[in-house]
């Protein structure tokens, strides 16, 4: 292969702890102590953990801190404070906060250890249950059919490197892990949020998008790690964003709302939103769709066109979503003269979207990438085209499912919310925006996320996901990702997966 | 002039005690430091109004979830729960969500729009097990949310000639069967519901007027200031076994339906006879044969049949019966393959739980859709059986007529709405087009085969 003779980044970025205090609230059990207690102080002297404690002079023992409780599992352990207590005043069960958070494709346990991974940076295992979702079809379906591992693997042997340009004239470009950003528009996400996303892809030498919302002034200095978005609202498109981008994407459809256009509700469209926009302050600002300046095909490549002729050294990106006929489009875009072919499917985020659209339109990405792939291989020009694929890829699993599958890449977004903080409650298109300062643009509100702050947690999952990779393609034996691209034969499709190594 | 049709949507306030998704409990080591009031952007935490010095219990309908009085909490005294109350909601296709959903959609007649994508189940049985198409390129007037005034929703009611026959003179000769035009491809059946009171039933009444479509009831059981009021959108249902000759239609009426027992080709030709000017509807509850009875139907030059589901949209007249999207796929094939699609309609009722079902229906078959229990839901019914008992937790035989009519309306503008953006994404400009447009649908089983057949364990061997 000829992507193998290309030298593969080995000066990537380190982890560093990224702690986060605020986002340690939540218990898994919940550890309830009765009245019958006598504060005698056993289950403190005995709990290694530190949930129980008594304080010298204090009548009473604190309430337990139940965050740091292990569960029921510990009735193994002759700590047990349970089994222990002389009066029987202590149980253990599970925590209804916990049960409340997440959902099935974002499951509380995922929430956790991408939290867990944007602290750390560290790997989680391959088998640990924040891999995969709750949602009963598609990705949380298909299992690697792992093989045991084998002796430690050197990150810096693996190369999880792709190309985004495969046509072999213009510009090249090459990111270090199989992913990059996709697009949030300012006024869905607030300017740090935006921040955050950019200063993690100048570290990780990959990309972000600016979404639909025009090209705020502070993402300029990473103009060399920003994609500009052309949307059909063309929101804050201009001559000189177009031309300071290394590459340019055309938002046909956005998979988790297809067929419509972008959706910001009033309330979030506050005055320096709508500057942006140049609109006007707290209406709803509903995108068209499509461009209509595109009814066909030779539209599409007159858009391509002319984006080139006012940018030649930008590569051209083409956001589609999942129609039936999807391979179709890909084929006309490939022809137009796109470099990377983005299918975004319907599960994926959104700052507003009309329910209906959200489960019932367009096909999800687990079925639009094999077909694709397949199409595209049989028309000769698979290797000439970059396909990413995203909506509702979650975690390090999901993207490698998805080259697994057939794609060179993927295109993330939620899961870098995820690691600022979000905690998936979904209010995102309403009001204020969001309570933890991510989706919001309210000048109180979004002061709860600094974007150095936020870069590091990008950062350091990025980090923790390449070592996934690299350990997943260690298994298999690979060295190059490329070499997982379309090996569906490695997957398998089931409710649970294999146990015991499972080949 | 051409007058286009708009439904006029105004906010109806709920009645009932609102069911809140999510509970904070508050334990007892609270010590009223009022963080949790600071943490809350939604208004949930507020001291007490009586003592100030301690706060006033959650207000748990505006909670949404977000944790942060939890996470704010020093004396980690805050729990949160599932709503109880909102998890027993409803059973089967009624999901505590979609029950809150048609709440919500009743009460603002708006589309409801979320953030954060798609939080469910990948797939589901039935209806949850298929997806709708859409175009990446459509032509101006079919733009989603834009051109939608330029999407018609008008369903016709009634046989359409294949032909016209000509005479001599070049004058038409084909007798037109009676036809009924309809501005939303949606009619109400009140047939079948739990219960019901006067004041439902002139509410019901009153947005059939309203919305200009069907109101399908029992002879008899609407108040009669209603019916009349209703005349030429009201479709009496006669049972089985009725005989035709004892029915009398008051001024008006454009439409019957009779439930098909075994004398039916009897009833047909006696109805005929009686009334020419007026469509008759069979009411055929759905079964495995219901393909052939409906080819019956058509060969006897019946204009329209009701295929009636259950609750859950499962055929009524079988064990282990098929689900609607099965049943009417099936029976549209059937006609498709006759060549006889077009000379009568299909109204499918039972089961009717969301706006997306309105469009599935139709692409699996159906002309019309039918809301029933839909209905009822969207007066905030609990749907928890005590009427059976002659209770009702939120006292639905209360509810003023103009309220229930302003509930109903909202509820069919809201989905009339999302059958818009449905058919805006899809690039059609008709619901008409949108009937029997399978091969525009994505169905579960075929796209699994298609995409992981070549994945161990895909092709259902797993």
């Amino acid at each position: 292969m000829a992507e193998k003779d290309k030298a593969c980044d080995k000066d990537l970025p380190e982890a560093a702890l990224v702690p986060s205090e605020q986002l340690k609230f939540i218990n898994r059990f919940t550890v309830t102590r009765a009245d019958a207690c006598i504060s005698c102080g056993m289950c403190a002297s005995l709990c290694p953990y530190g949930v129980h404690k008594r304080i010298e002079g204090h009548a009473r023992i604190l309430p337990p801190d139940d965050r740091r409780c292990i569960g029921p599992s510990c009735e193994v352990n002759y700590f047990f404070c349970v089994a222990n207590c002389p009066t029987n005043s202590l149980s253990v069960g599970t925590s209804e906060t916990f049960i409340s958070m997440g959902d099935p494709r974002w499951t509380s346990e995922m929430i956790l250890a991408t939290w867990a991974q944007s602290e750390t940076g560290r790997p989680l295992p391959l088998d640990h249950p924040g891999n995969i979702g709750a949602s009963g079809g598609g990705f949380d379906r298909l299992h690697f059919r792992l093989p045991e591992p084998k002796a430690k693997f050197d990150p810096d042997e693996i190369c999880t490197a792709i190309d985004l340009n495969r046509r072999g004239s213009g510009p090249m470009i090459r990111i270090p892990i199989p992913i990059y950003g996709g697009g949030m528009s300012f006024g869905s996400v607030s300017l740090y949020t935006m921040l955050a996303r950019a200063k993690a892809a100048k570290k990780w030498k990959t990309f972000t998008c600016t979404g639909e919302g025009g090209y705020p002034e502070a993402l300029v200095p990473y103009k060399d790690n920003v994609i500009t978005q052309v949307a059909t609202g063309l929101f804050g498109v201009r001559e000189e964003t177009i031309q300071r981008t290394k590459i340019v994407e055309f938002k046909y459809a956005q998979g988790a709302k297809p067929g419509l256009g972008g959706h910001l509700l009033h309330d979030k469209n506050t005055p320096e939103v709508a500057r942006m926009r140049e609109a006007v302050p707290y209406t709803s600002l509903f995108s068209p769709f499509p461009f209509h300046s595109v009814y066909s095909v030779e539209d599409h490549k007159k858009h391509l066109d002319w984006a080139s002729a006012i940018n030649p050294t930008a590569l051209m990106s083409v956001k589609v979503s999942t129609p039936n006929d999807v391979e179709m489009v890909s084929v006309g875009s490939y022809y137009a003269g796109a470099h990377i072919v983005h299918l975004d499917g319907g599960y994926g985020g959104t700052g507003a979207a009309p329910e209906i659209a959200k489960k019932n339109i367009a096909m999800p990405i687990e079925y639009a990438i094999p077909k694709v792939h397949k199409f595209l291989l049989n028309e000769g020009i698979r290797d000439q085209v970059t396909l990413l694929a995203s909506g509702g890829l979650r975690t390090a699993m999901d993207v490698a499912k998805t080259i697994a599958l057939g794609a060179d890449g993927a295109v993330t977004g939620t899961a870098d919310l995820v690691a600022l903080g979000c905690v998936r409650c979904g209010n995102c298109e309403s009001g204020r925006g969001c309570p933890r300062g991510i989706a919001t643009t309210d000048p109180i509100l979004d002061k709860l996320i600094d974007a150095d702050w936020g870069a590091e947690r990008i950062s350091n999952l990025y980090n923790s996901w390449r070592l996934q990779w690299c350990d997943l393609l260690s298994r298999f034996g690979m060295t190059d990702i490329a070499e997982l691209r379309g090996r569906t034969d490695l997957l398998r499709h089931a409710d649970k997966p294999a146990k015991g190594g499972g080949k | 002039m051409f007058e286009r049709y708009h439904i006029p949507l105004k906010t109806v306030q709920s009645r009932a005690a609102p069911v809140p998704k999510f509970v904070i409990v508050r334990a007892d080591n609270c010590m009223n430091c009022g963080k949790c009031e600071k943490a809350c952007i939604y208004g949930v935490h507020k001291r007490s109004e009586q003592d100030p010095r301690k706060m006033a219990d959650p207000i748990n309908q505006l909670c949404k979830n977000c944790f942060r009085c939890i996470q704010d909490c020093p004396q980690r005294s805050l729990v949160m729960m599932p709503g109880p109350e909102f998890r027993s909601l409803g059973r089967g296709t009624w999901t505590p969500l979609r029950i809150t959903t048609i709440w919500g959609e009743a009460e603002t007649g708006k589309i409801p729009v979320f953030g954060a994508g798609y939080r469910g189940m990948f797939t589901g049985p039935g209806y949850d097990g298929m997806w709708t198409d859409m175009s990446e390129i459509v032509r101006p007037t079919r733009d989603g949310i834009h051109g939608r005034e330029f999407i018609s929703t008008s369903v016709d009611i009634g046989r359409k000639p294949a032909y016209l026959d000509f005479g001599k003179d070049g004058s038409v000769e084909t007798k037109f069967p009676p036809i009924i035009e309809l501005p939303i491809p949606v009619v109400m059946d009140v047939t079948r519901l739990r219960t019901s009171s006067e004041g439902m039933l002139t509410g019901f009444a009153q947005a059939a007027g309203h919305l200009d479509t069907l109101l399908i009831a029992p002879p008899g059981l609407l108040p009669s200031g209603a019916s009349a009021e209703l005349n030429s959108h009201y479709v009496p249902a006669y049972p089985e076994g009725t005989d035709v000759d004892s029915i009398e239609l008051q001024d008006g009426v454009r439409m019957v339906e009779l439930q098909l027992g075994p004398s039916w080709k009897d009833d047909l030709k006696q109805f005929r006879y009686r009334f020419p000017g007026t469509v008759l509807s069979f009411r055929l509850n759905a079964a495995k044969d219901s393909e052939s009875t409906v080819l019956d139907l058509v060969k006897s030059k019946v204009e329209v049949v009701h295929v009636l589901y259950d609750e859950e949209s499962v055929e009524l007249d079988s064990l282990d019966g098929r689900h609607a999207k099965e049943s009417l796929r099936a029976i549209h094939k059937a006609m498709v393959s006759k060549a006889v699609r077009d000379q009568i309609t299909l109204i499918a009722g039972g089961g009717i739980a969301a706006a997306e079902h309105v469009p599935k229906s139709i692409i699996c078959g159906a002309d019309v859709v039918a809301l029933e229990k839909a209905l009822v839901i969207a007066l905030e019914c609990r749907d928890c059986f005590t009427c059976s008992k002659g209770s009702c937790p939120i006292n639905l035989h209360n509810a003023p007529a103009d309220w229930v009519g302003g509930r109903v309306t909202n509820i069919v503008g809201a989905w009339r709405d999302q059958l818009l953006e449905v058919l805006g994404a899809m690039g059609l400009r008709e619901v008409r087009r949108l009937r029997g447009e399978l091969g525009r649908a994505i169905f579960y089983e075929d796209v699994e085969r298609e995409a992981f057949s070549d994945v161990l364990g895909g092709s259902g061997d797993g």
